[in-house]
């Protein structure tokens, strides 16, 4: 009963011109649509990488961030000690104390131009906590000198981070770059890591820390964990899941970007929808002879309108697919941006994940449906007669 | 939907057990006081009034008149692509003038063979994939409609331009597929409005001569709407319109 | 020849209707990106040309000893100067809203910043009170202040629970500063125990020069002033400091920019496809009009008039809808929940130029290649075109 698919088929190849354009649009919608969401992607990916179930993190209670927060060093043993932190081999507790600054170093390639980049003081074991962070070219700092590993996110952006060269973070006081690590993918690659000392002398925070990180026996003992550190007033201490506070950190921005992207989408929708529709018209309107004689043979207005249905889907899909293939180029693209939260610059890569590549596909084709709607029932509600005369 | 289908194979079975019980050619057609008027603006417009017409089996009959004497109006009601405003109209044994669109295109579908003037072929259809267009509505399988296309196009003489595009072909070649594809179904009726209409004259005698051999070869009943008096010759009976009436 | 174009456009009323539609929607989505676009740089552009910023030059976080604001002063072209800290201040009844807290020098702080404007008896009485504090009008409005309102905050890098009270309310004469800051006595922070290892520091500080063309020898000036010293400073105009800023979120800026253009480029595509299709339909009426006597030329003015209409009705359209919508709706939005990054979404009267210019011109061009196909019409072939 139903209208070969062919006919709908070879019809959109015989309007070549129209076909192609409107399905160009389509394609750049969708491109767009799968490069917003990836883009969401990737920083939901970078920002909450940074941050496990199994770790957690220890803040100065009221600091919203790192950067405000400060520790007294007394406190660290304590934390250190609390119930549900894991110990390593030789009994010790698997915590390291971190002092963090936001440093404005110069870009590389933009004259004059500087950014702020996180620096963190890592204490020699750093790496106990953080099993996650590989050294991938150089080899790891020496503790207590003013050697330096860079993340590799932000290898090459800045001047002097590169490696075996050097900057400044203090006047007389060049930090040398001896090697470049990377994490997973989290926000630790966007960072600098130097020696503790040499950051808190360098800004003189005496013998403070900015948060101290503790590995979990399991992600089911943090609440052990955080009762105990926040059962004791006088401590002024506030515990995160680690994976809690950089959900947290990234909220601005991912909903920035998230709710551009969104608008942006609306409105290429609305664009494509339109396109269809008016390319589906005047097919219906060109083909007006065709649909009276189908009509006349016997064919049902729902076949007519199925017919046109699956044409418009079918043209929508072909923009879509060539615009969500296009979309898996951007994977090669770094992206770098302000973290709202953190003032630092971060860089962020497009991820893509099947179910975006093809979700945004898929809603290309959603929207040559929808665009086709009313053209497909006008052509349904044709009377043979009417429709013949053309 | 398949009960009001049945009904009209059953209404289309019962009128051939009938006619064979009578033994006479049986009407095919039968319009009784057939009026169809048109809402102009505020203007009512009659088109056909109350008109009278009957035709048999195996008849071979042209409707003719002047332009606005409502002969293609009379068609499409017999066709069955149109309902008149009053009066009855049984073709093929069913009442055509009340059925609904739905049950009317099915009906079309199991009785009638169209052939237009303009021949309106799907341009993106080979001329076998437009004979078999209409066998799509059947329960045939594939390669039976397959057949039964070849079998239809090898009647008009075209099977080596099956697998040609209308553009590839002339005039008169796509007037014969149109043909063949008017035939595939074994319909009870064929419909042709003015067939030759936009021909040259050799290939309007070819099509000519193919209807002719339809009819008295393959006993198929045929009624056209035709300007052309050499169409005209060719049918066993003219009717002539005038305002909406038979003269 | 225009009425006939006019008269055209009629025919398909349905596809004319949502040709203008498309084309509007895509001018309206142009000048929402567009805007967010200059919103990002509105600071920049209209930052203050004599005003230079100093500050610990390797992080801006690490504070300034307080009696570099007294050098800063004593530096020629220096007219006047003001320090500020950051505080880092929250309400706890409205605890996800983020909004800057500076302590000032009250009077020195509104000498640098003339824009920012208190009446005389607010001034006077934020003056007198060491607690009081000065807050943008709309921050005011977020979080329902008003004059004499007592407002606690607590300090998320000076723990605990600070009490102020509202002096009064400042509204500003440019777009240089934001409407969102809390400006409050360094005195009262500085006195107060929780200031700790801060004490006697200043954050930043703000220079006013008497010669705007001589900022970045001031700047260099100042810098070089405290070279040798163990803190050095970093100095800029106000001017570079935004865009350094805004060089941060300079790739979100490049692909809204580019976003914004591929609009434009669909919006075309759409046009070019309707205008195309417009002409196949006509094809038979266009060899009328050749065999009566008009010429290529005349047939490709009927086209490019007809795109053009369509296309600047539907820019025309689309600025009616960009005024409510993007300006009421999406700016009021984004000034009261991203203030601190969008102070002022005002639409720029040039993106509006640029809309209607571009919605005519782009008309015209996607309206090309289908003038030229119906300019070159063979007339007896489009003669024996039925329809």
């Amino acid at each position: 009963m139903l209208i070969p698919l062919s006919y709908n088929v070879r019809s959109l190849f015989v309007r070549k011109a129209t076909t192609i354009a409107t399905a160009l649009g389509i394609g750049l919608v969708v491109f767009v649509l799968s490069s917003a969401l990836m883009l969401g992607q990737g920083i939901k990916n970078t920002l909450v990488a940074s941050g496990s179930d199994g770790r957690a993190m220890v803040l100065r209670k009221g600091s919203d961030t790192e950067m405000a927060s400060g520790i007294e060093s007394n406190l660290v043993s304590l934390i250190l000690a609390a119930p549900g932190v894991k110990r390593g081999g030789d009994g010790q507790a698997l915590g390291t104390a971190d002092v963090v600054i936001v440093a404005a170093l110069d870009k590389l390639g933009q004259e004059g131009m500087v950014s702020n980049i996180l620096v963190r003081g890592v204490q020699p074991d750093v790496m106990k906590v953080r099993p996650e962070v590989r050294i991938i070219a150089g080899r790891p700092a020496q503790p207590g000198t003013d050697e330096v590993i860079v993340g590799k996110g932000i290898r090459g952006d800045f001047k002097g981070l590169e490696l075996d060269s050097s900057f400044d973070l203090k006047k007389n006081r060049p930090l040398r770059v001896v090697g470049v690590f990377e994490s997973g993918g989290s926000s630790f690659e966007s960072e600098v890591w130097a020696d503790i000392e040499t950051v808190r002398t360098s800004f003189g925070r005496g013998s403070a820390s900015s948060s101290v990180t503790v590995a979990l026996d399991s992600p089911g003992a943090y609440d052990g964990f955080a009762a105990y550190i926040e059962n004791d007033k006088q401590l002024g201490l506030e515990p995160f899941r680690e994976s809690a506070y950089y959900e947290k950190q990234s909220e601005g921005t991912s909903l920035f970007i998230t709710v551009l992207g969104a608008a942006i989408a609306f409105f290429f929708s609305v664009g494509a929808m339109i396109g269809a529709m008016i390319t589906m018209y005047g097919a219906v309107a060109q083909r007006s002879k065709e649909v009276g004689t189908l009509r006349a043979l016997g064919f049902s207005r729902s076949a007519i309108l199925l017919s046109f249905l699956f044409e418009s889907s079918a043209l929508a899909l072909i923009g879509g697919v060539i615009g969500g293939l296009a979309s898996m180029g951007m994977t090669a693209v770094e992206f770098s941006m302000m973290n709202f939260a953190t003032w630092q610059e971060i860089s962020f890569s497009f991820d893509a994940s099947p179910a975006i590549v093809l979700g945004s596909m898929a809603a290309g084709g959603i929207m040559g449906v929808l665009g086709g709607f009313f053209p497909a029932v006008h052509a349904a509600a044709l009377s043979p007669i009417e429709a013949m005369r053309g | 939907m398949s009960s009001s289908s049945a009904s009209v194979e059953s209404q289309v079975a019962a009128s051939g057990i009938e006619a064979a019980a009578k033994g006479a050619a049986s009407a095919i057609v039968e319009a009784r006081k057939i009026r169809k008027t048109y809402l102009r603006g505020k203007e009512e417009l009659t088109v056909l009034q109350d008109l009278d017409l009957t035709i048999r089996e195996g008849a071979f009959e042209a409707l003719m008149g002047p332009s606005g004497s409502g002969k293609s109006t009379l068609l499409n009601l017999i066709a069955g692509l149109d309902r008149p405003t009053s009066g009855t109209i049984r073709v093929a044994g069913a009442d055509v003038g009340t059925l609904p669109e739905g049950q009317r295109a099915k009906w079309r579908a199991a009785n009638i063979g169209f052939i237009f003037q303009t021949y309106n072929m799907m341009p993106v259809l080979t001329a076998l994939e437009n004979v078999e267009l209409p066998l799509l509505l059947t329960r045939l399988s594939s390669k039976e409609r397959r057949e039964r296309a070849k079998t239809a196009l090898s009647i008009v003489g075209l099977t080596e331009r099956m697998q040609h595009y209308p553009r590839e072909l002339s005039g008169g070649q796509e007037q014969r597929v149109a043909i063949a594809r008017a035939i595939v179904t074994d319909p009870k009726l064929i419909v042709a409005d003015e067939p030759t209409g936009d021909l040259d004259r050799k290939s309007a005698d070819d099509v000519l001569a193919l209807l002719t051999r339809l009819n008295t070869e393959f006993n198929k009943t045929i009624v056209m709407v035709t300007h052309d008096p050499n169409a005209a010759e060719r049918a066993k009976k003219v009717h002539h319109l005038d305002k909406g009436a038979l003269l | 020849m225009g009425l006939v174009a006019v008269r055209n456009l009629g025919r398909n009323k349905l596809r004319t209707l949502l040709t203008v539609f498309a084309v509007s929607v895509a001018i309206l989505a142009f000048i929402l990106l567009r805007t967010v676009l200059s919103a990002w740089t509105v600071a920049a552009d209209h930052a203050a040309k004599d005003r230079v910023g100093t500050r610990h030059k390797v992080s801006f976080i690490m504070p300034m000893p307080k009696r570099y604001l007294e050098e800063i002063r004593q530096i020629p072209g220096v007219q006047r100067a003001a320090g500020a800290n950051w505080f880092g201040g929250k309400d706890p009844k409205h605890e996800n809203e983020f909004f800057a807290t500076l302590a000032v020098d009250p009077k020195a702080y509104l000498e640098v910043y003339d824009e920012v404007e208190v009446p005389e008896e607010q001034r006077e009485s934020w003056f007198q009170n060491k607690t009081g504090a000065v807050v943008g009008d709309s921050l005011a409005k977020k979080m329902g202040w008003k004059i004499g309102d007592r407002v606690t905050l607590q300090g998320t890098i000076f723990p605990g629970d600070w009490p102020f009270e509202i002096s009064g309310i400042y509204t500003a004469s440019r777009k240089s500063v934001d409407r969102m800051t809390f400006l409050f006595h360094y005195d009262y922070f500085n006195d107060s125990p929780q200031a700790g290892a801060t004490r006697d520091q200043v954050g930043w500080v703000v220079s006013r020069i008497d010669d705007p063309s001589r900022s970045a020898q001031i700047s260099k000036a100042i810098d070089d002033h405290f070279e040798e010293r163990d803190i050095q400073t970093l100095s800029m105009s106000e001017r570079a400091m935004n865009m350094s800023f805004i060089g941060m979120i300079s790739a979100v800026l490049r692909a809204v920019d580019v976003v914004s253009l591929v609009i434009l480029v669909i919006m075309m595509l759409i046009l070019g496809n309707t205008v195309a299709m417009a002409v196949r339909e006509r094809t038979h009426e266009y060899g009328v009009l050749r065999a009566i006597g008009f010429m290529p030329k005349h047939l490709a003015v009927f086209v490019f008039g007809e795109a053009v209409v369509v296309s600047t009705a539907g820019g025309v359209l689309g600025i009616m809808i960009a005024y409510p919508f993007v300006e009421n709706l999406v700016g009021r939005w984004l000034e009261e929940n991203m203030g601190a990054f969008f102070p002022f979404f005002r639409i720029d009267p040039i993106t509006i130029l640029w809309a209607l210019v571009l919605a005519g011109v782009l008309g015209a061009i996607a309206a090309a290649i289908p003038a030229r196909s119906a300019s070159r019409l063979v007339v007896v072939d489009a003669l024996r075109r039925t329809g």
